[in-house]
C-alpha cells in the first residue's frame, strides 16, 4: 500500500506541475478573463491568486444561497458552513488549473453534484 | 461500497499529501535566530500564532486587558484548527447548570476525576488552575454568542455531569462566534502565515518571529519570509502534532499511516519542535490517545464517532474473520484501539471490525439518521443480510448474538467482562444498524511544559524563556496518561487567557 501510494504521489506530482500551463477554464470564466492570466493572479503570474481574486465577480452571499440545502443538511452548505460560517477560501475547494475536491470530503461523504473538480 | 478497500479513497490522498509534502518542505527549513542586527519588517504589539481555542481566548483577553495590536498568525488558509472540528464537549465545576440541576461538583472534585485519569503523572497545579477558570472560561464564549444545549452530560470518567455541548455540537459553535468576537473588538487576524522560528535576543529572549506570508499549505509557492517583532511577546498556541506520521511515529511507532487521524490537517506540530530547539522541556510526547469509535468510511471524526461513542453500551464489535466478539465494547480508549488493530484477514492485512447495533436503539441518536444516508453506517433486515455484506461466517456470529444476549439478561458479561448496566433490556435484534470502526490518532497529551502562568521554562536554567508564553494542546504534561473528554476546551481557553494575563502584567 505505502510503496504504491509513493509511486501515485510521483506520477501525480508530475501531472500537477504538467497542468500548471495548461489552463483548463470553466466556460463561464472563458468570456470574462479571455487570456489576461491576470485577472485572478493578482499576486503575479507565478503565485496563487489571493484569497479576494474571485470575490471580484462573485459574491459570497449569492453563492450561499445558491448552494444552501434544506433545515435539515443547512450546515452542508459549502459556502456557509458550520466549521468556518463563509469565511472558507475559495482555493480550499475551487482550482482552475487542478482538480479540487471538496474540503468537507475530509472528514464527511456528503455529495455536491455540481462541485466540477 | 467496497469491504475490502481499508481507508479507501482518503488514505490514498493523504500518502499523497506526505509525498508531495516531504519535497515541499525540505527546502524550506525553519529555525530559530539571534535576533542582533536583525532589521525588523513589522512590529506588533501582542503576537499569537495558531487560531483555534487556545490563540482566540488569548486574543479576545489581551485587548481586554487593555492591549491595542493583537494579532493572530494562523498558517492555514481558514482559522480555527482542531477547535472549529472539535465536538464541542466543554466541561467546568460548579455551573449554573449544575446548580440548576442540583449537581454537586467543585473544583477538587473535577481535579481528582481528572488526577485519575492521568495515572499519578498528571499536573495538579496547572489542572487546579484551569479548573478555577473554567467558569470564566465557558462565559467568555457566552458573552461572545455561544448557545449550548439546555441539558448537562457526564462523560467516561467524570464523576458528576459537569458537560456542556454547543447547540451545533461543535466546537464550531465556539471558534465562529470568538472569532467574530476578535474581528469585532479590531483584533488583527492574518490567514496563510506560517511561523517559522524565533528570534532570539542577547539574554536569550524572544524578540520575535520569522514569519512565511503568502504560505499555501501542501502547495509548492515559496511565498516571503518577513521578521516581525513582538513588543509584549509571543504565545504559542499552534495545537497538536497528531497529523505528522514521522513525529508520531518517532514516540509510538505503533500509530502508522494505517492509523488515521481525527485532526485538522494543520496540526503537524513545527511550532513545538521550534520550542524544543530554543530549550523549552518536553513533557509526555510519547502519550498519544487514538478514538476507538472512528470509522474507515469517512474522513477524520466524521459522523460515525459520535454515533459510536453513544452506541458502543448497547452494541456488540465483531471480528470479521471469526464473527465473534473481541472486546469489551466499553473499555478505555487505549484497549479498545489495541484490539481493534488486531483484527486482521489471513494474509495480515487489516480487516476494520462493524459494531452491530440493534436499530430501535441505535436510531435515538441524532447521527444514526445521517449515517446511513452518508453511506458511512447501514441498515439490515436481517443477520443473513447483514453476515452476506461484510462476508462475516454466519453460524459463529448467530451463536455469538445469542450468547451476548444472554449477558444483556443476566447482567453480566462472561466474556469481557463489560458492564451491562446501560445494555439492560437491550438485546441485539432485527433489524440492525452497522458501522465499521478503526482507531484513529487523535490527542497528544504531550508538549511543551508551562506553569500556571503560562510561561514556557526552558529546560537548562529550570526559569520562564522571558517573552515566550504557550497555551492549549502544544502544552503536555497538564493530563498525564489519559485526557479526560470535555476537557481540553477548558484548558486550551483558560490557558490562552492566562498567558495574555501574564503577557500584558510583564
Ligand atoms: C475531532 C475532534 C473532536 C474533539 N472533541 C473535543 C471535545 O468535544 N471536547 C474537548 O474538550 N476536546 C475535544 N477535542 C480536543 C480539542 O479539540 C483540541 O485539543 C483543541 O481544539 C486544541 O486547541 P488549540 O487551540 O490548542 O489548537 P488548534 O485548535 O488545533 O489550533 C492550532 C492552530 O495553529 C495552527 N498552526 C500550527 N502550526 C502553525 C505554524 N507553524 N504557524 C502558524 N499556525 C500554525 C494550526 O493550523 C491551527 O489552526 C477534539 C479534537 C478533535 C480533533
Amino acid at each position: 500500500m505505502k510503496k504504491l501510494n509513493i509511486v501515485l504521489a510521483l506520477v501525480l506530482t508530475g501531472l500537477v506541475s504538467l497542468s500548471a500551463q495548461a489552463v483548463e477554464l470553466r466556460d463561464h470564466h472563458k468570456e470574462v478573463i479571455g487570456k489576461d492570466c491576470k485577472t485572478c493572479h493578482d499576486n503575479g503570474i507565478k503565485q496563487f491568486p489571493s484569497d479576494q481574486a474571485c470575490l471580484q465577480c462573485h459574491d459570497i452571499d449569492d453563492l450561499a444561497e445558491q448552494t444552501a440545502r434544506s433545515e435539515e443538511d443547512r450546515w452542508q452548505n459549502p459556502h456557509n458552513n458550520l466549521h468556518y460560517g463563509k469565511d472558507l477560501p475559495c482555493q480550499e475547494c475551487h482550482g482552475e488549473h487542478k482538480p479540487k475536491k471538496p474540503m468537507c470530503s475530509n472528514c464527511h461523504t456528503f455529495k455536491f453534484d455540481k462541485h466540477k473538480e | 461500497m467496497s469491504n475490502n478497500n481499508l481507508l479507501g479513497r482518503r488514505n490514498f490522498i493523504k500518502g499523497m499529501g506526505a509525498a508531495a509534502g516531504v519535497a515541499i518542505a525540505a527546502p524550506a527549513m525553519a529555525i530559530s535566530e539571534k535576533a542582533d542586527g536583525v532589521k525588523w519588517d513589522k512590529e506588533v504589539e501582542v503576537l499569537i500564532i495558531g487560531s483555534g481555542f487556545a490563540g482566540l481566548a488569548a486574543a479576545i483577553e489581551a485587548t481586554r486587558k487593555g492591549a491595542k495590536d493583537v494579532h493572530i498568525f494562523e498558517k492555514m488558509s481558514y482559522f480555527g484548527g482542531n477547535s472549529a472540528i472539535n465536538g464541542g464537549l466543554f466541561a467546568a465545576p460548579g455551573t449554573p447548570m449544575q446548580k440548576k440541576e442540583g449537581v454537586q461538583d467543585s473544583v477538587e472534585r473535577m481535579v481528582a476525576d481528572q488526577m485519575k485519569s492521568g495515572r499519578g503523572v498528571a499536573d495538579e497545579a496547572l489542572l487546579r488552575h484551569v479548573a478555577e477558570h473554567a467558569v470564566e472560561a465557558l462565559q467568555m464564549t457566552m458573552d461572545a454568542g455561544s448557545e449550548f444545549h439546555p441539558y448537562l452530560q457526564q462523560l467516561g470518567g467524570h464523576s458528576v455531569a459537569r458537560t456542556y455541548q454547543t447547540t451545533v455540537s461543535c466546537g464550531a459553535g465556539i471558534t465562529q462566534p470568538l472569532y467574530k468576537e476578535c474581528q469585532k473588538i479590531g483584533v488583527k487576524t492574518h490567514n496563510r502565515s506560517k511561523f517559522e522560528g524565533f528570534l532570539v535576543g542577547e539574554a536569550g529572549e524572544i524578540l520575535g518571529v520569522k514569519m512565511r506570508e503568502n504560505y499555501h499549505f501542501g502547495e509548492d509557492q515559496p511565498g516571503k519570509v518577513i521578521k516581525i517583532r513582538a513588543k509584549r511577546g509571543v504565545i504559542m498556541a499552534t495545537g497538536g502534532f497528531a497529523q505528522n506520521i514521522d513525529l508520531r511515529m518517532a514516540q509510538d511507532p505503533t500509530l502508522t499511516a494505517e492509523v488515521g487521524c481525527t485532526n485538522a490537517p494543520g496540526a503537524t506540530g513545527e511550532g513545538m519542535y521550534e520550542m524544543f530547539r530554543l530549550g523549552a522541556i518536553p513533557v509526555h510526547l510519547a502519550h498519544i490517545q487514538s478514538g476507538p469509535w472512528a470509522s474507515p468510511d469517512e474522513g477524520g471524526f466524521g459522523y460515525v464517532s459520535n454515533y459510536s461513542i453513544y452506541n458502543f453500551p448497547h452494541s456488540m464489535a465483531i471480528n470479521r474473520l471469526t464473527g465473534k466478539r473481541f472486546m469489551n465494547e466499553i473499555a478505555d480508549r487505549k484497549t479498545r484501539a489495541d484490539a481493534e488493530l488486531s483484527c486482521r484477514d489471513e494474509k495480515g492485512e487489516a480487516l476494520p471490525p462493524i459494531l452491530i447495533t440493534s436499530y430501535k436503539d441505535s436510531k435515538k441518536h441524532p447521527n444514526t439518521k445521517k449515517v446511513i444516508k452518508y453511506n458511512v453506517g447501514w441498515k439490515f433486515d436481517t443477520i443473513e443480510e447483514l453476515a452476506k455484506h461484510f462476508e462475516v461466517p454466519l453460524k459463529p456470529l448467530k451463536a455469538q448474538i445469542e450468547e451476548y444476549n444472554s449477558y444483556v439478561k443476566s447482567g453480566e458479561d462472561s466474556q469481557f467482562g463489560k458492564n451491562m448496566t446501560k445494555a439492560k433490556d437491550k438485546y441485539i435484534q432485527a433489524p440492525f444498524t452497522v458501522v465499521r470502526l478503526w482507531p484513529k490518532v487523535h490527542y497528544c497529551q504531550g508538549g511543551v511544559q508551562v506553569n500556571t502562568e503560562a510561561e514556557v521554562k526552558d529546560s537548562f536554567t529550570g526559569k520562564p524563556i522571558s517573552g515566550l508564553y504557550a497555551a492549549g494542546e502544544v502544552c503536555g504534561g497538564i493530563h498525564g496518561v489519559s485526557r479526560l473528554g470535555s476537557c481540553s476546551i477548558p484548558e486550551c481557553m483558560v490557558m490562552g487567557m492566562t498567558a495574555a494575563r501574564s503577557m500584558m502584567k510583564a
